[in-house]
């Protein structure tokens, strides 16, 4: 009833652009929280606090609010509910971001009907605007490499990452303001997807390093995300259970 | 004079103002309320649909408020009532919890607060003494039956179900229980619950603490066995804790217009808020020497509930168990309540990661605890000795069950008012009767609902000699008189006289001015 007396009033058959949106000074339940979710996204560690537990922001990964192909991209929508190996469930996009928080935030897993949660579910369905119900969007996810016929080595990957990565992510992993850290009791955990070296491998050579990707061979990426997934980081939350908890824990105190 | 009295409330409390000021007792009490409203704030902003952290804020900064601007030991904060109502009122406009939904929030605390201050200007803080005790049992046991069914929710894992009726609620929990429950988060829950009910036995004040670190230990057990990602606890997750949180009240023409829908629920809630605050008022008057205004005390609860909308708080009111426990402990002042918002403020600033890991049914358990705590049956069982109280009990819950919070409320201010009104016109007359006169005694306020019960009497005794024993009358208004008169003209004037025994100067001019030149005489005996 309200809503016929704004000025111009949203649907959401007609997405406006998100920084549109950020202009205006009242919207709608729905998409007050597109904003609160792009906001989640891109402040993480500021609007998703709640659950999160470390300093990684959503964009660190899904590059540009989530959305650049190639770099799992958010415009994903449209393919929930979907069966996932990973926990052998039909999972809808709730439960999809739950699991971020838990494994690439390492924090706490949230409700199903989290504000954060319905938020950032409302911010992927703004974003998936004109994309094809069960059908995956172009540049899904992070490209799979071609089989080079060599094991991946971390020894190389190092010399690698010492010249290309440590001059922002540092020479020890653990990022600076504004870039994220790759290892580290304050990076992603064993159990998230950037743990997996393929993915990783996928991402380092569609994204990395920011402004000349693609510039890697393919080797070489799966070199570097050996190296990264190598070093020391949390442990994943399904495994050594009480060891887990203990880490959280002595985490808070800290 | 009047603005001035007004401007003199404006002021707030000041340590000289209070005669002897035991500044460990007013400190200890302040830290055993800064440790009792942490628990409590953070379950009645999930009760009200807000992240945890505005319960703390509110805990802060509402209990500040209403102490610096109180005159009596009295502390505020978050409140049970009203925060369910704050719940009601915000859900269909916004989903819970959603930015929005905190947008109306703080706009809806800031109406509360402004119409708690037009209330303060109207002078109507002594009108809330007429809410009837029984219709404040029966809003606390209303309330406390919402909390157990609400603490369902939370405690069993369940999303919080939109159903009508609460029975509803139930055959849908029993029917599909299986399907429904999180036994996890049920082990966890029925731990606090049960934790809880044994530790009242032995420590009833600090019963709720012990039952949330039994419950906490549960969950955390639970957690290092099962873990979080496969039990689906919810958990309570850090609070972004902020020292100065500040909001503005948004005011486009799109909030105004949900602020006008929400208007009558923000009239109910400013009401509940302030009929909380003034019974305690009124104990605290009865009970202790503390130099309370009740005015001032009405202005206190306006000022913090309009402050609380750019404190990102929600509306709260006066709180009776820890009011009673800060009582119990010896404060006397304000000061207590002053001291202990600050006390918040060190303790979760520093200790309030430890609560990121609190599992949401030990919340819900703790919500339980509160509920069953509201209802007394010793409360209940003495109303049954009058029907008109419990009568308006009975109305009152069922409404509250039945019909709803705010309906509930609404029924219980109209029957209190009935109740009063009933009670006052009825008029005590003894009666002593020989053989040609009569001699009334009446007890009572003579007026316009009252007077037909004098002037029928009058009308069958119009042949004989009258003795009007008035002595306890202190109140009496035109239409009374007037029917007095009226009588007065229709009597037999030759035998019989009519003679009217007073004891006030008050009244004594108001019937020489207005009986003048009836058969009546005055027998006018001033009480020393």
């Amino acid at each position: 009833m309200f809503g016929l007396l704004a000025i111009e009033p949203l649907t959401a058959g007609t997405p406006v652009p998100i920084e549109e949106l950020l202009k205006r000074s009242y919207l709608d339940d729905y998409h007050s929280n597109v904003v609160f979710g792009y906001r989640i996204i891109t402040e993480t560690e500021r609007f998703g606090a709640r659950y999160s537990g470390n300093q990684l922001r959503c964009s660190n990964c899904h590059l540009n609010a989530g959305r650049k192909p190639d770099a799992i991209p958010l415009n994903v929508a449209g393919m929930y509910p979907k069966w996932r190996s990973k926990n052998g469930r039909r999972n809808g996009i709730g439960l999809r971001i739950r699991e971020c928080f838990v494994y690439s935030l390492d924090g706490i897993m949230p409700p199903e009907d989290s504000p954060e949660i319905l938020a950032v579910a409302a911010y992927i369905s703004h974003i998936s605007y004109g994309e094809m119900i069960g059908e995956a969007p172009p540049g899904r996810g992070v490209p799979t490499l071609p089989d080079t016929g060599y094991d991946p080595n971390p020894a190389n990957g190092k010399a690698i990452y010492d010249s290309k990565c440590a001059l922002c992510h540092g020479s020890d992993g653990h990022g600076i303001p504004g870039i994220p850290p790759l290892w580290g009791m304050d990076a992603y955990n064993k159990g998230a997807g950037m743990a997996n070296t393929k993915k990783a491998a996928g991402f380092i050579w569609a994204n990395m390093p920011l402004g000349q990707e693609r510039s890697l061979t393919h080797q070489d990426a799966l070199d570097v995300s050996a190296y990264i997934n190598m070093q020391i980081r949390p442990g994943d939350p399904r495994r050594s259970k009480m060891l887990k908890l203990f880490e959280s824990i002595s985490g808070l105190v800290e | 004079m009047r603005y001035l009295r007004l401007l003199s409330e404006l002021i707030p409390w000041r340590p000289s103002q209070a005669g002897e000021l035991k500044l460990t007792t007013e400190a200890f009490a302040a830290v055993v309320a800064a440790i009792l409203v942490i628990p409590q704030g953070i379950t009645f902003a999930y009760l009200a649909g807000l992240p945890p952290e505005y319960g703390i804020y509110t805990s802060i900064f509402v209990t500040l408020f209403a102490s610096l601007f109180g005159t009596s030991s009295m502390l505020g904060g978050p409140n049970t009532a009203v925060a369910v109502l704050i719940g009601i009122t915000a859900a269909p406009f916004a989903g819970r919890g959603s930015p929005l939904y905190i947008d109306y929030v703080i706009l809806l605390t800031l109406m509360v607060g402004l119409i708690q201050l037009s209330i303060w200007l109207l002078r109507g803080g002594k009108y809330f003494q007429y809410l009837s005790p029984a219709a404040i049992t029966g809003i606390t046991v209303g309330v406390g039956i919402i909390l157990i069914l609400s603490s369902l929710d939370g405690m069993l894992g369940l999303t919080p179900s939109e159903t009508l009726f609460f029975f509803e609620k139930l055959f849908v929990m029993a029917d599909d229980w299986q399907a429904l429950i999180n036994p996890y988060s049920f082990t966890i829950g029925i731990t606090t619950v049960i934790a809880g009910i044994i530790a009242k036995i032995r420590y009833p004040r600090y019963a709720i603490l012990i039952a949330m670190f039994v419950g906490y230990a549960t969950g955390l057990l639970v957690m290092g066995i099962f873990t979080q990602v496969d039990t689906e606890i919810e958990l309570l997750g850090h609070i972004p804790f902020q020292a100065l949180p500040l909001s503005s009240p948004k005011m486009d023409l799109e909030y105004l217009l949900v602020g006008l829908a929400m208007l009558p629920n923000a009239i109910t809630i400013a009401l509940i808020g302030l009929a909380q605050s003034m019974v305690i008022i009124k104990h605290l008057r009865s009970d202790t020497d503390q130099s309370i205004n009740l005015d001032k005390e009405v202005f206190a609860q306006g000022i913090a509930n309009t402050l609380a909308a750019f404190f990102s708080s929600f509306a709260g009111s006066g709180s009776f168990n820890r009011t009673a426990l800060n009582l119990s402990l010896g404060a006397a002042t304000p000061l207590a309540g002053i001291v202990s918002a600050f006390i918040v403020f060190i303790l979760i600033d520093t200790l309030g990661t430890l609560l990121s890991y609190l599992p949401m049914p030990v919340i819900a358990g703790t919500l339980m605890l509160v509920g069953i705590g509201m209802i007394k049956p010793g409360e209940i069982a003495r109303l049954f000795s009058w029907t008109g109280e419990l009568s308006v009990f009975v109305t009152t819950l069922f409404g509250i069950v039945f019909l709803g919070l705010q309906t509930g409320l609404i029924i219980a201010f109209i029957l209190s008012l009935i109740l009063f009104v009933l009670s006052a016109s009825k008029l005590d007359i003894n009666i002593k009767q020989d053989d040609k006169s009569v001699q009334i005694r009446v007890e009572g306020h003579l007026f316009y609902a009252s007077i037909d019960q004098l002037s029928s009497l009058l009308k069958r005794h119009r042949y004989d000699s009258v003795l009007l024993d008035l002595s306890v009358v202190s109140y009496m208004d035109l239409s009374a008189t007037e029917a007095l008169a009226k009588d007065l003209q229709n009597r037999d004037t030759r035998e019989t006289t009519f003679v009217i025994v007073l004891t006030s100067r008050k009244l004594l001019d108001h019937f020489q001015q207005r009986l003048e030149g009836m058969p009546v005489e005055f027998v006018y005996q001033p009480s020393t």
